[in-house]
């Protein structure tokens, strides 16, 4: 489920505390209170077996009863993909357990992500220069998202357009393209001048074989490898 | 083509104690010598190779690898024997690859400190040699043919006294004329004036012993103007201060107007520039000669200078606009005459007057007005800050440029090797400055924990990153960082590395293909004459597109 359509996941649900429990057995009930004592965390299945203290058989068998009845639910625990982690159905899983708001289902949410990036890079390459409010704002305000992001998170977003040398983060100085920010206020500046997609420009040493060369600590004038008998030169000047 | 694989060393799980461990991959190769890396020693012994022959190229190996020794330690080392080394000794002098010297060393218990009589290669002006078509083309934009071709005179031949230059123009069209001697000289006193042309330096400078003052740290320096951080002068500093010639008389060349008529009057008399080349030749060692003769030869710190603000202006112009890199070379016109050394870390302080008077002189800022001229100003002082404002006045960081020009092609370098998220991950660790876990990396850039690791430790063994291990009970956390100064230095080998590759690959083509040469642009291979054209010209401009890397790693 993307976060691009259907309800919001980001906002924390409050855990369901007053719905009617269904008649449970003897150990499906003690179960359901060691998983439901673990709230948003969850637990282990090796963990809930030692703690209620009941065969693993008996243990089994009462997971998938309390499934079937809709009071547990399987959860990814990021930390640990490969466990069968449980959690009581009423509570969402902490920040913790899923990764946090970037975690869709155990994975990543890189469309989520990706779609973020490129409309902040947008919205910056039009303004030129923006504050973290103005992008929180101008973002929350696009139709095609279901879900307030919050501050905290386009900053986290703008990060990554930073290490990718789109935007940079600038102090208002007042003056200029700055005039409409107070002074010594951080914001983010477009870059202008990246190379073709995106890329960075290419450097000097870059531009040629050895520069990107996973061999160039082998490489000797005489040896085996050598400009003279290097098949990526042979390939670079064969136009 | 074989496959050659070095596996690092697996790293070692330590006790339940927490501490951090080094990485356990093997450590690239030690400098060979304090200053210069093993390709750069490569390198440079290609150039002497390629422009004097192997046997001088063996001394100046011999002398790259050891440091500075005394004649008949060279001797012992290169097994040639000694008229051979004096001569080639003689060849580096001559081409300014080369600086004698004579060192004082503590005597022994009881005796008294003895001096040495020692040859130190400079390797800069061996890297100048590959760049002697930049220095022509800076004097030809600004002076008229006859000074380029005086410069391509002393290029060619190193060092030359005047007489020795004047009775070369003698010989020519130019020369033939009262008028042409004249005009000689005066271009000569131009070049001399403009700093391009210098005295030689003092044939074999005296270093007496550092005293207690001089061999405690080093301090820093804050001038008003130019700061200058002091490092420990390393040997090859203190020579090349001892050698160099009062400023007064470094670029003083004295008109005269009887030239050619009186060889006496028209040679000066302070140095003797000659003495340590005729005591060479006579088999002394650091005698004195009788004749004294003034040699001039190109000054490569001027142009190194001028390269240096040429790449600048790049540099600011390709980050900012046209307009920025008006304003920022007229700043540069405005402070030259106050920048002494090359690695300046700013330029003397400048008002927004000065430089606007700077700037409407040239031809692109005529029409500016001065509120544009703050604007672009204020342009450049924002991050990147090129330009740095106190008290209403500016100043240029070269320092900052020039990082940024090595951080900008270390991490282009990244991207093409390991590819764009490696590219975040390297830049988050370097502006970040610290160690940082994995799963933070990860967390930050947005990809996947065990991707991260991937990415991370094929930087690492690429030696772009540094790696520790920190062990707590019974988990391990892998902790990264970049440590710039030692990758600018490892960057700056595989330039040299680079730079050799592509001269030796220029001269494996033409040797290939030699009988298309032979035949010919016309003739009936006409094809691959063109094909072996546009390969020659693909990778001699490359080199040379490196070479302004190197000296943005190296010299500037």
């Amino acid at each position: 489920m993307s976060r691009l359509q259907g309800p919001s996941s980001l906002k924390r649900k409050r855990p369901e505390l007053n719905s009617p429990v269904q008649s449970l057995t003897e150990h499906e009930r003690i179960l359901y209170d060691v998983i439901r004592s673990k709230q948003d965390i969850g637990i282990w299945t090796r963990d809930m077996k030692k703690e209620a203290k009941l065969p693993d058989n008996v243990v089994n068998k009462s997971l998938k009863a309390l499934q079937v009845k809709n009071l547990i639910k399987e959860v990814v625990n990021i930390q640990n993909k490969g466990r069968k982690h449980f959690m009581a159905t009423g509570f969402e899983p902490s920040k913790e357990i899923s990764g946090g708001a970037w975690y869709l289902e155990g994975s990543l949410d890189t469309e989520f992500i990706e779609s973020l990036r490129q409309l902040c890079k947008r919205q910056i390459e039009k303004k030129g220069v923006a504050t973290l409010e103005e992008v929180t704002d101008l973002i929350n305000s696009y139709p095609a998202f279901n879900v307030d992001v919050t501050k905290q998170q386009i900053e986290e977003i703008l990060r990554t357009l930073i290490w990718d040398n789109a935007i940079m983060e600038v102090k208002s100085n007042g003056m200029g393209e700055f005039a409409s920010i107070p002074f010594g206020k951080v914001c983010y500046r477009y870059v202008s001048k990246g190379g073709l997609g995106g890329e960075p420009r290419a450097g000097a040493l870059a531009s040629i074989p050895c520069g990107v060369c996973p061999r160039i600590s082998h490489c000797t004038p005489d040896g085996v490898i050598s400009p003279k008998t290097c098949v990526y030169y042979q390939k670079w000047l064969d136009f | 083509m074989a496959q050659l694989h070095v596996p690092k060393n697996p790293t070692q799980p330590s006790s339940s104690v927490s501490h951090s461990l080094h990485s356990q991959k093997p450590k690239k190769q030690a400098l060979t010598t304090a200053m210069v890396s093993q390709y750069g020693i490569k390198y440079a012994v290609h150039i002497i190779t390629n422009h004097f022959g192997p046997l001088v190229a063996k001394v100046c190996d011999c002398l790259l690898k050891k440091g500075p020794l005394p004649l008949r330690e060279i001797v012992r080392y290169t097994e040639l024997s000694e008229t051979l080394v004096r001569n080639c000794l003689l060849v580096l002098i001559q081409h300014n690859c080369l600086q004698p010297f004579l060192l004082e060393e503590e005597g022994g218990f009881g005796e008294v400190n003895k001096v040495s009589s020692l040859y130190m290669v400079l390797f800069d002006n061996v890297l100048h040699r590959v760049r002697f078509s930049k220095f022509m083309a800076i004097v030809s934009q600004e002076f008229n043919k006859l000074c380029v071709d005086l410069i391509e005179t002393l290029l060619q031949h190193g060092r030359l006294s005047s007489e020795q230059i004047f009775d070369g123009f003698r010989d020519s069209t130019e020369g033939s004329s009262s008028g042409g001697m004249e005009a000689l000289q005066e271009n000569i006193h131009k070049l001399v004036m403009a700093r391009y042309v210098e005295r030689c330096p003092i044939s074999e400078p005296f270093l007496a012993l550092p005293s207690e003052e001089e061999a405690a740290p080093a301090r820093r320096r804050g001038a008003k103007s130019a700061k200058v951080f002091l490092e420990p002068e390393t040997l090859e500093q203190r020579v090349l201060a001892a050698a160099v010639p009062p400023e007064g008389m470094r670029f003083s060349f004295e008109l005269n107007p009887e030239i050619g008529a009186d060889r006496e009057k028209a040679e000066n008399s302070s140095t003797g520039d000659k003495r340590k080349l005729d005591a060479l030749e006579s088999g002394t060692d650091g005698g004195f000669v009788d004749k004294q003769v003034v040699l001039w030869r190109v000054n490569c710190e001027e142009f190194t200078r001028r390269l240096r603000h040429k790449i600048c202006i790049e540099i600011v112009r390709t980050r900012l606009d046209d307009e920025a890199a008006t304003v920022f070379t007229a700043m540069l016109n405005a402070s030259r005459s106050e920048e002494k050394k090359i690695k300046t870390a700013s330029s003397v302080p400048l008002s927004e007057n000065s430089i606007y008077a700077e700037v409407i002189k040239s031809e692109k800022g005529r029409n500016m007005t001065l509120d544009y001229v703050i604007s672009v100003l204020v342009g450049l002082s924002s991050s990147p800050p090129f330009v740095r404002v106190v008290d209403n006045s500016y100043s240029i960081d070269y320092k900052h440029i020039i990082e940024v020009a090595q951080t900008d092609e270390v991490e282009s370098i990244v991207y093409k090797k390991y590819g764009k998220d490696a590219y975040r991950m390297f830049r988050l660790l370097s502006k970040t400055g610290r160690f940082l876990e994995t799963d933070k990396i990860s967390d930050s850039i947005f990809v996947e924990k065990k991707e991260t690791a991937n990415i991370l430790s094929k930087m690492w063994q690429g030696d772009y990153l540094q790696m520790e291990k920190l062990v707590a009970g019974p988990t391990q956390f892998l902790l990264w960082k970049v440590n710039m100064i030692n990758l600018r230095e490892r960057v700056l080998d595989d330039m040299f590395h680079a730079s050799l590759n592509l001269s030796l690959r220029v001269a494996y083509e033409l040797e290939q293909q030699k009988e298309i040469l032979h035949l010919g642009v016309d003739g009936p291979m006409k094809e691959k004459y063109e094909k072996l054209k546009k390969v020659r010209f693909l990778l001699e401009s490359s080199r040379m597109k490196l070479d302004d890397a190197i000296m943005i790693f190296h010299d500037f």
